[in-house]
């Protein structure tokens, strides 16, 4: 038959293959009593580039082109001339309505995007197809055979369902703020999305060749796991290739031969594994974490899978990355802001027309108004106008010359109170170099300032004081070391005289220089006379004389007892002083020194600087008149003055 | 010291609160030939004294029990009276117009005093 011979002269593999097919076995029978419509189908068929097959007869025998040839898989070229259900039996629960209704109907069917749970490699796989059933109409106008062209689509529906994926994973993931919830939301979302029964994220630390686990989902089938789990856990090819990035699968532990040792399939099995999928996630061409999926039953893993685990690993990476940055970001913003809030220090900042852009409550309390009524005011209205110029000047030097400024500047406070501010400042720069304002820690140094000036006061008055200390005993010892003494003489007087004034100080300072009672001065001055007792007869009011009055009294009691010892009565056993004192009205004050039992008195020639002393002294500084008089039976000193009223 | 203005026969106006110091300071001027016509140890005694003692010069307490005796400055210097200050302080607190009037500080010697005073006493003759 021309057409036949014609028809199989086709030089496709399929064509060759039709033709040393042994037919005259099948219902088919041998092709040269093939009907026409057989014929003429199966020359469009076998001429066609694009993949078509035909069912023939009521068993659905199977012819195909080249094009078709590849869509069974391993059965094919078995499948050429078998009947459709031995052909299909994984799919034929959904195939077999769709060829009945177009042998009952007589139309066409087509289909678009159909799953069909192919398990053309021992294993469920899912494939998507287009494809059409068209009816051949026999010699009798039946329909004889089914006419079909189709095409897998199965890649290109799982790139769209991949993207689609990856974009709800990425906007699910980009929402949420901590590594917790992007690990837990993201294992979640691909490990139902992928089907897998476990699947685990890890970090793998620099050299340490294995995957420190940081969240695992798993779905009933397999209890989650936890831990470090080494590379060499999933055998040496496994490690092999995480070194080197890429992923690796098993799609059956027990019949997979690169697991071939004992110790890694014990490892397996202690995790209940018999398939696994492992995707790193690579920087620097290094293996810095991986994603791994696990399944307790053998699972065929398909490049979508593979490629859709590395998109997640390498996502869930970039997310974790911005969720720790984020979280670190956040945690240092709250320590800034707690040593914001909390710093007894006034910080605040400001832009570059000095207009207040944020303060801390240190400076709120100190300026005596709410934050919020201290921004967005000038720096010029809380300081006076020649401190603004001051602050303008710093600035200008800031942005001039960068670095930090440090000065004064008095602040006006509310109720008018002005305060010293000590200020450092420095530019607050963006991201590109650009001043953009400035920030500013000042303290209160008010009571520091008023600390300093009276701490320079006292030194200048102690100063004073030692001057005149000095100033003092050089008058002591000019007058101590004249008259005629001798130099041992003179030494006695002198040390006398300094040891007085020392005692003065004391009394002072006892008395925390408020002043002494006379009482007290009196004992002082005659202690070393006072044994035996009787030689010192001593009686007064209580009287407290002012520090002033106290040293010069101290001082003149202290001439008149060397005096008394030396020339006078205390000069004899047998003799005695007696002091009295009293305070009047008006403060008036008395006081008398009267000798006794001494020897007979002569008026001194020339007065010493002793008695001249204690005259001078005690009408200074008692504010009264001082009389010494030497009648012969021993010298009588009298003071009468008007005490000022106590403080 | 030949080229100091004598101080001989000077009749001194002192102006000192303490007492050893003041005797001190009298010792030492008689010692160079001046004679104390008047003493105060008060702000309101020298102010009196300045307007009513007779004396050629002033040795002048700056601070008398803690007083500032500047009134008394004032009133000398408008008087045309040469003085001098004495002082435990140093010139601390002195006012500018003070400038050129001497400051001995306490404790003094001798020397510095008499030198002192001829320096006042020759300033007040050439001015």
């Amino acid at each position: 038959m021309p057409e036949f011979r014609a028809l199989l002269s086709n030089e496709s593999e399929m064509a060759q293959r039709i033709r040393a097919h042994d037919w005259a076995a099948t219902p088919l029978r041998a092709p040269q009593a093939w009907p026409q419509s057989l014929r003429s189908a199966l020359s469009i068929c076998l001429n066609s580039s694009f993949p078509t097959a035909i069912y023939w007869g009521p068993e659905l025998r199977l012819l195909y082109n080249d094009a078709w040839a590849f869509i069974p898989g391993p059965r094919h070229p078995d499948a050429l001339g078998k009947r459709a259900d031995e052909v299909w039996p994984d799919i034929w629960h959904v195939i077999e309505p769709q060829f009945q209704s177009v042998f009952a109907t007589g139309r066409g069917f087509a289909t678009r995007q159909e799953m069909l749970p192919m398990q053309r490699h021992g294993m469920p796989e899912e494939t998507y197809w287009d494809y059409s059933f068209t009816p051949i109409a026999g010699e009798g106008g039946e329909v004889a055979g089914i006419f079909n062209q189709g095409q897998d689509i199965t890649a290109r529906v799982l790139i769209e369902r991949r993207s689609r994926l990856m974009l709800a994973f990425s906007d699910q993931l980009r929402t949420l703020d901590t590594p917790g919830e992007v690990l837990a939301s993201g294992l979640e979302l691909a490990g139902s999305h992928l089907g897998v029964e476990r699947l685990f994220y890890g970090n793998a630390p620099p050299e340490s060749e294995a995957i420190r686990i940081e969240a695992c989902w798993s779905d009933k089938a397999l209890a989650p796991i936890a831990g470090c789990i080494p590379f060499s856990t999933f055998g040496e090819d496994a490690q092999e290739a995480l070194r080197r990035g890429e992923s690796f699968a098993v799609a059956d532990v027990e019949s997979d031969d690169r697991i071939r040792t004992a110790s890694v399939r014990d490892h397996l099995a202690e995790m209940e594994t018999r398939a696994l999928l492992l995707a790193p996630v690579t920087r620097n061409g290094t293996c810095v974490a991986a994603l791994v999926a696990q399944q307790h039953t053998p699972r065929l893993w398909t490049s979508h899978d593979h490629y859709l685990l590395r998109s997640i690993a390498g996502r869930l990476w970039h997310e974790l990355s911005r969720a720790r940055s984020n979280m670190a970001l956040r945690e240092s913003e709250r320590r800034h802001r707690l040593i914001f809030e909390q710093a007894r220090d006034i910080i605040f900042t400001a832009d570059l027309d000095q207009r207040i852009s944020a303060c801390n409550p240190a400076a709120a309390d100190a300026i005596g108004l709410p934050a919020n009524q201290i921004i967005g005011r000038s720096i010029g209205e809380f300081i006076p106008a020649e401190e603004f110029h001051k602050t303008t000047a710093m600035l200008q030097q800031k942005l001039s010359e960068g670095g930090m400024t440090r000065y004064e500047v008095s602040v006006c406070t509310t109720g008018g109170r002005v305060r010293q501010w000590d200020i450092n400042s420095a530019l607050t720069i963006d991201l590109d170099g650009n001043p953009i304002g400035l920030h500013a820690v000042a303290r209160d140094v008010t009571e520091q300032r008023a600390f300093d000036e009276q701490q320079q006061l006292l030194i200048n008055e102690l100063n004073h004081r030692v001057k005149n200390t000095l100033a003092l005993v050089q008058g002591l010892a000019l007058q101590s070391f004249k008259q005629g003494r001798t130099i041992k003489e003179g030494q006695e007087v002198f040390q006398a005289r300094l040891g007085m004034l020392a005692a003065g100080h004391d009394l002072l300072t006892k008395e925390k220089w408020e002043g002494a009672t006379v009482a007290a001065l009196v004992a002082d001055a005659t202690a070393a006379y006072a044994d035996p007792p009787g030689r010192v007869l001593a009686h007064g009011d209580a009287v407290v004389l002012t520090p002033q009055a106290a040293i010069s009294l101290g001082m003149a009691l202290h001439e008149l007892g060397t005096n008394a010892a030396k020339y006078g009565a205390l000069s004899r056993p047998e003799g005695r002083v007696t002091i009295n004192w009293a305070l009047g009205q008006n403060r008036s004050f008395s006081f008398w020194w009267q000798e006794a039992g001494g020897p007979a008195v002569q008026p001194p020639t020339r007065q010493g600087f002793g008695l001249r002393m204690i005259e001078r002294a005690l009408a200074n500084d008692l504010n009264g008149d001082v009389s010494i008089d030497f009648p012969n039976d021993g010298l009588v000193c009298r003071i009468t003055a008007a005490l000022p009223e106590p403080s | 010291m030949s080229d100091q203005t004598p101080v001989a026969g000077l009749r001194v106006l002192l102006v000192e609160d303490e007492v050893v110091i003041a005797m001190t300071a009298e010792d030492m001027l008689e010692e160079i030939g001046c004679r104390v016509s008047a003493q105060a140890s008060t702000l309101s005694e020298a102010m009196e004294q300045a307007d009513n003692a007779d004396f050629d010069l002033a040795l002048l307490d700056i601070n008398l029990h803690g007083v500032m005796s500047i009134p008394v400055a004032h009133k000398l210097r408008d008087a045309g009276k040469p003085f001098i200050f004495t002082t435990g302080y140093g010139a601390i607190g002195l006012d500018d117009a003070f400038g050129d009037i001497a400051v001995v500080t306490k404790p003094y010697t001798m020397r510095t005093l008499s030198s002192a005073i001829s320096e006042a006493v020759r300033g007040i003759a050439r001015g």
